[in-house]
């Protein structure tokens, strides 16, 4: 898990081009959203991206996936769930 | 001063010229198809195509030199703008073009790209030629044997929209006596990949302001008025009688919760002619069916008519959204729908989103219309309204 | 046409530093922008700063661009390519819009008036100029932000390369904004008194005849960088050394000899 968390942090870094952060900068309990990063709705489409090149996960329905985009953690964990399957 | 539309030019997934548009909006037709046909795509969508290729285009309209479709199909709305106008009075060096586009010859270099990336020194030339806004505008004022002023709005999907307010202030200056304003986009694999990219895409026919909607169909047109000062002119459509353009400054993509850039445009488009909310008795909304965009809109249609809503439809069904050229045809449609006293009825609605509670006009209806108003937004918060008016 | 449209101030990319933070602060919208959106963005707040102490409202945004957001185009292009049309990142889709530039200068400033972007080549920027000189003539516009943007790209430079543009010009790049006023703020304020579209390129003679002016600047000179838009940065250099004696100016553009424009400014 804490790879993943490690590895999703960088990825973000990269595909958001999140000049200046540094993957330890990144709570990983944080809001992505709103106030913590301060993501908005065209960084989740690159965060759908990475979930799909990355790790293969396919978003079929993304209001049902809305609380699994909440934290690194809470996506760190969804990607962990869906490996499993 | 009162400015008059004296002529329209349209071609879009509806037909090919204002008698087969008519034809298809008051019979209630789509003029989508499953997927599209005039270039290779893996992605099977439904959009609003001009039917003939670009070999037909161009064979109907006399051209045998590379020309971009954006270019095609401006060429065959403007000079049936021109011609509909009927001879002009004045001559061509006092006539302006103003012209918009959001890919311009983009159909052409797409096509150019996959060699060029190769090897830089292969991919014809003269299909890059054609790749800025400007060369569609330069075609059509060449076609058309527009001498006067010439030049090209790129405000993405309210640019057409824009061209037209620009027309209406030439005029008003006296920079030119006719103006021939609106705006074209051919569909290509860029837009259509880059909608794709935004998740915006609707596999099934949009269903603007329904419960159910979940995106848009693209389209493909162009539309063009002859707009010039109404004193000099004899038996116009109608009048132009405001016009504005705002900005929601709310986010490059999203359009605002409240509606402000939706609200301020149609407002002002009102003040500008002098008009109240009451006065309006139709609308030819922006309604792409995305989620985010009917909602703003919605609130902004509540924001200015509180429960007076006038009668509403949004013609994307119909056509599919056309980009830049949107706001031309959507004008063009808004013109004819005044002069003719009729109200083309918005396709695919069958449940009111709860949250706005607002029905379009779902069957064709006959009714005199006093003033209309034309709705179109586009990314970059750029928000448009047209107003068009019987009377003065 | 005939304008009074007093230049209050001017910014050219030139004058940028090479931190731009503090004239974009929203990191948001910052990271998503290429070279040439900052470039364009940043310019266009460094003209806007220098004028915030006024506290005054800008009624309108005019931007031009001949080529628009080349960067995100192709790289978008590219993707649509090599990625056989999936998996595309949406980003450089979105800020491949042409009126990038200004909404984003709309966006930092919650600027909700007019905003429109022309895009016609070698006369984008004039059009923006003639469309502020009218608002600002019919008084529905005191204040007006007017400004151009291009970029040099190597995709760009290379086709045009064989199109055989560089044989006489010199590839170039740049932004530059103006704040433009009904009514001058000082005495005495550079004026553009005239934007005309001759139908051809006229010599010098007859530019002093027809324009009574006593200088010309003109863009297609070996040495002057060749862009659709560098009749922008070229008029503020034209604005730049009004020292003491007033004198017209006459700034001429006609780029890649096919579009003459002639802009008449006192200064």
């Amino acid at each position: 898990m804490e790879q993943i968390i490690q590895q999703l942090k960088e990825q973000l870094i990269e595909a958001l081009n999140l000049e200046e952060i540094k993957p330890e900068d990144i709570d990983p309990d944080a809001p992505l959203f709103g106030d913590g990063l301060g993501l908005d709705s065209i960084d989740a489409l690159e965060i759908i991206l990475i979930l799909e090149k990355n790790y293969g996960i396919r978003l079929e329905n993304t209001a049902e996936a809305k609380p699994h985009f909440y934290s690194v953690r809470t996506l760190a964990q969804y990607i962990v769930s869906q490996q499993d399957k | 001063m009162r400015i008059a539309v004296t002529g329209i030019g349209i071609v879009s997934a509806a037909g090919i010229g204002k008698e087969q548009t008519l034809a298809t909006l008051r019979a209630s037709r789509s003029g989508l198809v499953a997927a599209p046909s005039h270039f290779r795509t893996r992605h099977a969508l439904p959009v609003g195509e001009v039917a003939p290729n670009n070999e037909e285009l161009a064979r109907r309209l006399g051209i045998r030199h590379c020309t971009s479709r954006t270019a095609l199909l401006g060429i065959v709305a403007a000079s049936e703008a021109l011609a509909d106008a009927g001879a002009a009075t004045t001559d061509n060096r006092r006539t302006a073009l103003v012209s918009a586009t959001s890919v311009g010859g983009m159909d052409l270099t797409e096509n150019f790209f996959p060699d060029f990336i190769r090897d830089d020194r292969s991919g014809r030339l003269r299909m890059a030629a054609h790749h800025d806004c400007a060369d569609s505008t330069i075609a059509i004022a060449r076609y058309c044997g527009i001498d006067g002023f010439t030049t090209t709005l790129s405000t993405a999907c309210s640019s057409a929209a824009n061209a037209i307010l620009v027309a209406s202030r030439l005029l008003r200056h006296g920079v030119v006596d006719r103006v021939v304003a609106g705006g074209t986009d051919a569909l290509c694999r860029f837009t259509l990949n880059g909608f794709k990219s935004l998740q915006i895409l609707d596999p099934a026919p949009c269903r603007p302001f329904d419960a159910s909607r979940c995106g848009l169909n693209l389209g493909e047109g162009a539309a063009y008025l002859v707009l010039e000062r109404a004193d000099e002119t004899r038996n116009p459509y109608c009048l132009l009688t405001g016009a504005a353009n705002t900005n929601d400054a709310f986010h490059q993509t999203a359009s605002s919760a409240d509606g402000q850039g939706d609200y301020l445009a149609m407002r002002k488009a009102l003040e500008t002619a002098g008009l109240s909310p009451l006065d309006v008795d139709c609308i030819n909304v922006h309604g792409t069916g995305t989620p985010n965009n009917d909602r703003s809109e919605g609130v902004a249609l509540r924001r200015l008519f509180g429960n007076e809503v006038p009668p509403f439809a949004s013609t994307k069904p119909v056509t599919g959204h056309t980009l830049a050229a949107a706001g031309g045809i959507e004008a063009a449609l808004a013109v004819l729908s005044l002069h003719h006293g009729e109200i083309y009825p918005q396709l695919n609605f069958t449940t009111p989103d709860p949250e706005l509670n607002l029905v379009p006009v779902t069957r064709y209806i006959r009714r005199p219309i006093r003033n209309i108003l034309s709705n179109s937004f586009g990314f970059g918060g750029n928000c448009t309204a047209l107003l068009f008016s019987n009377r003065p | 046409m005939k304008t009074h449209c007093y230049i209050e101030r001017y910014a050219t990319s030139d004058m940028l530093p090479t931190d731009i933070k503090a004239l974009i602060p929203d990191a948001t919208l910052r990271r998503r922008m290429s070279r040439f959106v900052r470039t364009g963005v940043a310019t266009a707040m460094c003209c806007l700063d220098a004028d915030s102490e006024s506290g005054e409202a800008i009624d309108a945004i005019i931007t031009a661009t001949g080529f628009g957001c080349l960067t995100d185009s192709e790289k978008f292009l590219r993707n649509v390519i090599e990625q056989h049309e999936e998996l595309l990142n949406p980003t450089p889709f979105i800020q491949s819009t042409f009126n990038t530039i200004g909404a984003q200068i709309a966006l930092l400033r919650g600027y909700d008036c007019y905003n429109v972007t022309y895009a016609h080549r070698g006369l984008s920027f004039e059009s923006a100029l003639l469309d502020a000189a009218m608002q600002l003539d019919e008084g529905t516009a005191r204040r007006i932000l007017v400004g151009a943007a291009d970029e040099q790209t190597p995709s760009q430079h290379r086709i045009m390369e064989r199109m055989g543009c560089w044989r006489k010009h010199r590839d170039g790049e740049g932004a530059a904004f103006l704040l433009l006023q009904a009514t001058p703020t000082r005495e005495p304020s550079p004026c553009i008194e005239e934007i005309d579209f001759p139908e051809t390129r006229l010599d010098d003679d007859t530019i002093r005849r027809r324009y009574a002016v006593e200088q010309i600047l003109r863009c297609d000179t070996p040495q002057s960088e060749c862009y659709p838009t560098a009749v922008a940065r070229i008029l503020t250099q034209a604005v730049a050394p009004a020292a003491g004696k007033q004198i017209r100016i006459a700034v001429c553009n006609n780029y890649m000899e096919a579009q003459p424009s002639v802009i008449v400014v006192s200064c």
